[in-house]
C-alpha cells in the first residue's frame, strides 16, 4: 500500500510541476497538455506492466525529486566527458542546452544547431516535432513531451555531407534529487549525411539524477545517418556504482532509400533503460541496430527495441550482445513488426549473452509480429557461458586462464564494437572494455 | 492462382460437424454454488471433493479474465453456459453391446471405431480408449487387460469413488485451482475426465487414449485429466477432440496434470480438432486449456506433442516443471490456423533441477485471416546447474491476410545454463514449389509434400496411429493454401 501512495505522489508532483511551470516552458502548450493527459492515464509503470516488468521504476522514482537544476558545470568537469578530439561538440547540461560550452559558432555549411527553445518558430521544427514519439505508447515519452525544458534542434540541409561527427554530450551534475527531461530533434534532409554521437554521463554524485532523455531522428529520402549512444553514467566516478538512472528513448523515422544505423553501448549506470523505436515508413530502406551492454555490480540494463516495417522492400538487421557479471541483470526485448503492406521485408534479429556470475540474471524476449506473407524474418538468441573448448584451446597454447577468458570476451564484444565507423570512438570503447576485463 | 486455391480451402467443410441425436441430461444454465452442488451430487462425490470445488469457485469469483494473449474474442457469458450435460441413458456399461447405437455411430463417424480396436486385440499396437462426451466419460475400453498389470485407467468420476487417496494426493498438485482464471473455473465445475495411474516398474503395453466430444448445444466442456507415472513407469497417452458445428461459441476449459516419479516417462499426444467456426468466423470452440506436467523426481521425462488444427480461439501452454535432477521436458507442436481462427499457444519449461534438459519445436502455419502466435517461457532458476534448452519456432504464412507471431520469454539466473532460441517466418519457398512442379508433381500435392516435410519433426513424435490421422488432418486443413 505504501508504494502506491508514494507512486501517486511522484505522479501528482509531476502534474503539479507542469501546472506551475506551464507558462515558462517553450513551444506549443497543446502538445504538452495532450502529453500530460497521456501521462496521467499511464502513470509510472509498476512491475505488473508487461513493458517494464524487469526494471523497477517505482524504486527508481522513490523519494523527492526536483524537475530542474541550476547547478553549473566547471570546465574541468566538462573536460572529463570529452573523448572525441575532432567533433562538433554540443553540451546538454542538466537537460538544457549550454551555448557557452558548445562549439556551435562556426558550423560547416548546411548544418544548423540551435537551442530547441529557439527553434519553435522554425517550419521544419514545427513539421516534425513530437510527430513520431507517441505519447500514448510509453509514459516516459509522455513525461518528456509534457515537461521537457531543453535540448537541441539539429538540422542538416539537403545534400549536405557533414564530415565531422556531431557529439551531443548529456552531462548531469545535480545537488538534489532531480528528474531531467531533455529533448532533441534531429532532421537530416534528402541526400544529406551526418554522424551523431550522444553520450550520457554524470559528473557529480551528491544526489540522485533520473535522466529521461528523448531524441527524435528524421531521416529523409536517400539520407545516411549514423547514430551512436554511449551510456557511461559513472565513467567520471568509477568508485560510485550506486547511482545513474537513465531512460533513453530514440525515435527514428525513415523515408525512401534512406540508411540509418544506430549503436547503443551501455557501459555503466545503475539503471539504464533504452527504448529504441524505428519506423521504416517507405520503400527500399535499410536499418541497422547494434547494441552492446556490459553489466556488473547491481546494474539493471533493459533494452527495448521496436522495428516497425510499414512498407515493402526494406531490410533491417539487429545485433545485441551482452556480458553480465556480479548481481547485475540485463534484459533484451526486441520486436520486429511487419505490417500487411510490407511485403518482401527482410528482418533479422540476434541477441547473444554471456552470464559470468552466479547471481546475474538475463531476460530475453525476441519477438516477431508478422502480418505479411512474402517476408524473410528470423530471430535467434543464445545465452551461455564462455566455451570451455575455446578456453582449453588457448590454454594449450600457453595462455593463462585469465587471459584466455579476457581474449574470448574481447572477441565476443568485438562483433559489435567493429561496427563503429569513427576510429576515435572505437578506440575509446575498446579501451573501456579492456579496462573492464582487466 | 493463390487466391483461387485459398478460396477453395476456405470453403472447405468441417467434417466432424454432425450432431448426435442422443438425449442428454442437462443441468440448468448458469453458474452458482447450487450448480456446483448439483454437479457434485450428480457425480455422487465425497464431501472433500465438493469442498475443493467450492473453494475453487469462491477463488474464481475474485479473478478477472486474462487479456494478455494475442487473441480477441467476445467475452464468454459464464452464466449462459450449461455446466453439466450427460448423454442419457446413463447406465453402467460393461460391453459395447450395451452402448447406445447412436453413440456407436458417433464414434464411427469420428473414425475411432471401437469395433476395430476390439478386433485388433491380439495385435501389438492396441489402444485403450476413454471417451468423454459432453461432460461425462461414457466408455473406457480394455479396462480389464490394463488392470491385470495394476494400471488404473478410468474416468475421473470413477477414480474419485474408487481411488480417493490417489486423487486427493495428486489433484491440484501441478495445477492448483489458484493457477489462473480458467483453471479455477475448471476446478469448480469439472464434470469428468480421465484418470490414469501406472504403478512402479510397469511399462504400459498399449497406448491410452481419450476422445473428447462436445455434443449438446449451449454446453461448456470442463474435463480434467490426471496422469501419474510411478517409479520406472512408462505410458503413452493420446487425446483427441471434436465438436459439432454450431453458430454459438462454446467454451472448453480443461486441465491436464501429469506427475512423473523417478525414472518414469509420460508421452502425451494431442490431436485437437474442435470445430473452428465457419468461414466467416462464426461459431467455433474457445479452447482455454491448462496443461502442465511435473518431473517430480530424478531422471524422469515428460513429452508433449500436439497437433492443433481446430478451435476458434486457442489459448494453451502445455508446460513442464523440471524439478528432479537430470529430468527432460519436450514440447513438439504443429498449430494450423485458417479462416478467422486465432491461436496463442506454446509452452513453459521451468528448470529447477540440475542437468535438466528441454527441447521446444514449434511449427505454426497460418492461412486465411487467422492469427497464430507462439508464446513460450524458458526459465532457468538459480541452482539449476548445467540446464540446457533448445527452442525452435518456425512460422509459415499462407496468404497476405494472416499473421504469425513469436513471443518467447527467456529468463536465466544460472551461469552454467545454455539456452538457444531461434525462430523464422517465411512463406513456402517458390524454388521448392518449382522443383516439385518441374518433376511433374502438381501444385496441390507439392504443397502437401512441403508442409508435411515442414512439420515432419513434430509428426514423427506422434504414435503411429495418430501420425496417420494428423497427416490427413493437415492435408485437409491446408491442401492448396498457397500458390
Amino acid at each position: 500500500m505504501e508504494t502506491i501512495v508514494k507512486l501517486n505522489t511522484i505522479k501528482d508532483k509531476l502534474i503539479a510541476e507542469f501546472e506551475s511551470s506551464k507558462s515558462s516552458l517553450f513551444g506549443d502548450t497543446t502538445i504538452r497538455e495532450k502529453a500530460l493527459e497521456a501521462f496521467s492515464k499511464q502513470g509510472i509503470p509498476g512491475r505488473k506492466s508487461e513493458e517494464y516488468k524487469y526494471v523497477n521504476m517505482e524504486l527508481a522514482l522513490k523519494g523527492d525529486f526536483a524537475f530542474s537544476s541550476t547547478q553549473k558545470l566547471s570546465a574541468k568537469q566538462l573536460e572529463s566527458t570529452q573523448f572525441l578530439n575532432d567533433a562538433i561538440v554540443v553540451v546538454i547540461e542538466n537537460g538544457k542546452f549550454n551555448s557557452e560550452y558548445s562549439k556551435t559558432n562556426s558550423l560547416p555549411k548546411g548544418l544548423q544547431i540551435v537551442n530547441i527553445s529557439d527553434a519553435v518558430s522554425n517550419d521544419v521544427f514545427k513539421k516534425h516535432y513530437s510527430k513520431y514519439a507517441n505519447v500514448n505508447l510509453d509514459p516516459f515519452i509522455a513525461m518528456n513531451t509534457a515537461l521537457t525544458s531543453g535540448g537541441v534542434f539539429v538540422h542538416v540541409a539537403k545534400s549536405a555531407v557533414i564530415e565531422k561527427p556531431i557529439h551531443i554530450v548529456h552531462v548531469t551534475a545535480v545537488s538534489e534529487n532531480t528528474v531531467l527531461n531533455s529533448r532533441n530533434l534531429i532532421v537530416v534532409e534528402e541526400n544529406a549525411q551526418a554522424t551523431i554521437v550522444e553520450s550520457f554521463q554524470t559528473v557529480d554524485s551528491k544526489a540522485k539524477s533520473f535522466n529521461n532523455a528523448l531524441t527524435e531522428i528524421v531521416v529523409e529520402a536517400s539520407a545516411v545517418v549514423d547514430h551512436y549512444k554511449i551510456q557511461d553514467e559513472n565513467a567520471c566516478l568509477p568508485d560510485r556504482q550506486d547511482f545513474g538512472h537513465l531512460i533513453s528513448t530514440t525515435q527514428s523515422i525513415q523515408k525512401k532509400q534512406s540508411n540509418f544505423t544506430t549503436h547503443t553501448f551501455t557501459l555503466s549506470g545503475l539503471l539504464v533503460r533504452n527504448n529504441l523505436n524505428m519506423v521504416l515508413d517507405d520503400e527500399f530502406i535499410e536499418s541497422h541496430l547494434n547494441g552492446l551492454y556490459l553489466t556488473n555490480g547491481n546494474q539493471v540494463v533493459d533494452n527495448h527495441t521496436l522495428v516497425d516495417h510499414r512498407k515493402p522492400n526494406c531490410n533491417s538487421n539487429e545485433l545485441y550482445k551482452g556480458i553480465i557479471e556480479d548481481k547485475s541483470s540485463a534484459t533484451f526485448n526486441g520486436k520486429i513488426y511487419v505490417r500487411k503492406d510490407a511485403q518482401k521485408t527482410n528482418a533479422f534479429q540476434s541477441n547473444k549473452n554471456i552470464l559470468l556470475s552466479d547471481d546475474g540474471t538475463i531476460n530475453t524476449k525476441p519477438q516477431l509480429e508478422i502480418y505479411a506473407d512474402d517476408v524473410k524474418c528470423s530471430h535467434g538468441t543464445s545465452t551461455g557461458k564462455l566455451d570451455e573448448d575455446k578456453i582449453f584451446y588457448l590454454r594449450a597454447r600457453g595462455l593463462s586462464e585469465a587471459s584466455a577468458k579476457k581474449l574470448l570476451m574481447h572477441a565476443f564484444a568485438s562483433e559489435v564494437v567493429d561496427t563503429i565507423k569513427i576510429d576515435a570512438l572505437r578506440e575509446y570503447v575498446e579501451a573501456k572494455i579492456s579496462k573492464r576485463f582487466e | 492462382m493463390a487466391n483461387e486455391i485459398l478460396e477453395e480451402q476456405i470453403s472447405g467443410e468441417y467434417k466432424y460437424g454432425f450432431v448426435t441425436d442422443i438425449e442428454a441430461d442437462n443441468a440448468p444454465k448458469g453458474l452458482n454454488e447450487d450448480i456446483i452442488r448439483f454437479i457434485s451430487k450428480k457425480k455422487n462425490e465425497p464431501e472433500w471433493m465438493l469442498e475443493y470445488r467450492l473453494k475453487a469457485f469462491r477463488y474464481w469469483q475474485t479473478l478477472e479474465e486474462p487479456h494478455w494473449a494475442h487473441v480477441s474474442y467476445p467475452k464468454p457469458n459464464f452464466q449462459d453456459i450449461i455446466y453439466y450435460s450427460a448423454p442419457k441413458p446413463k447406465v453402467q456399461l460393461n460391453s459395447l453391446d450395451e452402448v447406445d447405437p447412436e453413440l456407436l455411430k458417433t464414434f464411427e463417424k469420428l473414425g475411432i471405431s471401437i469395433e476395430e480396436q476390439k478386433r485388433l486385440s491380439g495385435v501389438e499396437s492396441r489402444i485403450a480408449v476413454d471417451i468423454v462426451m459432453d461432460s461425462v466419460s461414457v466408455k473406457t475400453t480394455f479396462k480389464e487387460t490394463l488392470s491385470e498389470k495394476g494400471i488404473i485407467f478410468c474416468s475421473f468420476g470413477e477414480a474419485v469413488q474408487e481411488h480417493p487417496e490417489l486423487v486427493k494426493k495428486y489433484m491440484g498438485s501441478v495445477v492448483p485451482y489458484t493457477d489462473n482464471f480458467y483453471a479455477a473455473l475448471n476446478s469448480a465445475v469439472f464434470t469428468d475426465g480421465s484418470f490414469c495411474y501406472i504403478p512402479q516398474g510397469v511399462r504400459c503395453p498399449m497406448e491410452l487414449s481419450t476422445y473428447f466430444r462436445i455434443n449438446a448445444s449451449g454446453t461448456g466442456q470442463f474435463e480434467r485429466t490426471l496422469i501419474i507415472a510411478d517409479e520406472d513407469a512408462y505410458v503413452s497417452y493420446l487425446e483427441g477432440c471434436t465438436a459439432p458445428m454450431r453458430d454459438e461459441n462454446q467454451l472448453h476449459a480443461a486441465v491436464v496434470e501429469i506427475v512423473t516419479h523417478k525414472n518414469a516417462e509420460v508421452k502425451y499426444s494431442t490431436v485437437q480438432n474442435w470445430y473452428p467456426g465457419d468461414k466467416d468466423g462464426k461459431g467455433g470452440i474457445f479452447n482455454f486449456v491448462t496443461k502442465r506436467g511435473i518431473c517430480l523426481e530424478d531422471n524422469s521425462k515428460i513429452s508433449w506433442t500436439q497437433v492443433e488444427t481446430g478451435s476458434a480461439v486457442t489459448w494453451k501452454y502445455p508446460s513442464v516443471i523440471l524439478k528432479g535432477d537430470n529430468s527432460v521436458g519436450e514440447f513438439y507442436s504443429v498449430a494450423v490456423t485458417n479462416n478467422y481462427q486465432q491461436a496463442d499457444t506454446g509452452t513453459k519449461m521451468m528448470h529447477l533441477g540440475k542437468n535438466t534438459r528441454s527441447t521446444i519445436i514449434s511449427k505454426g502455419i497460418s492461412a486465411g485471416f487467422s492469427n497464430n502466435s507462439y508464446r513460450g517461457l524458458v526459465r532457468i532458476s538459480k541452482g539449476a546447474t548445467n540446464a540446457r534448452n533448445f527452442s525452435q519456432c518456425d512460422s509459415l504464412l499462407m496468404g497476405d491476410k494472416c499473421g504469425a507471431h513469436t513471443f518467447p520469454y527467456i529468463e536465466i539466473k544460472d551461469k552454467s545454463g545454455i539456452v538457444e532460441h531461434e525462430a523464422t517466418t517465411s512463406k513456402i519457398g517458390e524454388d521448392q514449389l518449382f522443383y516439385c512442379k518441374s518433376r511433374g508433381i502438381d501444385n496441390e500435392k507439392a504443397i502437401g509434400l512441403i508442409v508435411n516435410g515442414y512439420c515432419k519433426e513434430v509428426l514423427n513424435k506422434l504414435p503411429m496411429e495418430f501420425a496417420v490421422e494428423a497427416q490427413k488432418l493437415l492435408a485437409v486443413s491446408l491442401e492448396g493454401s498457397v500458390g
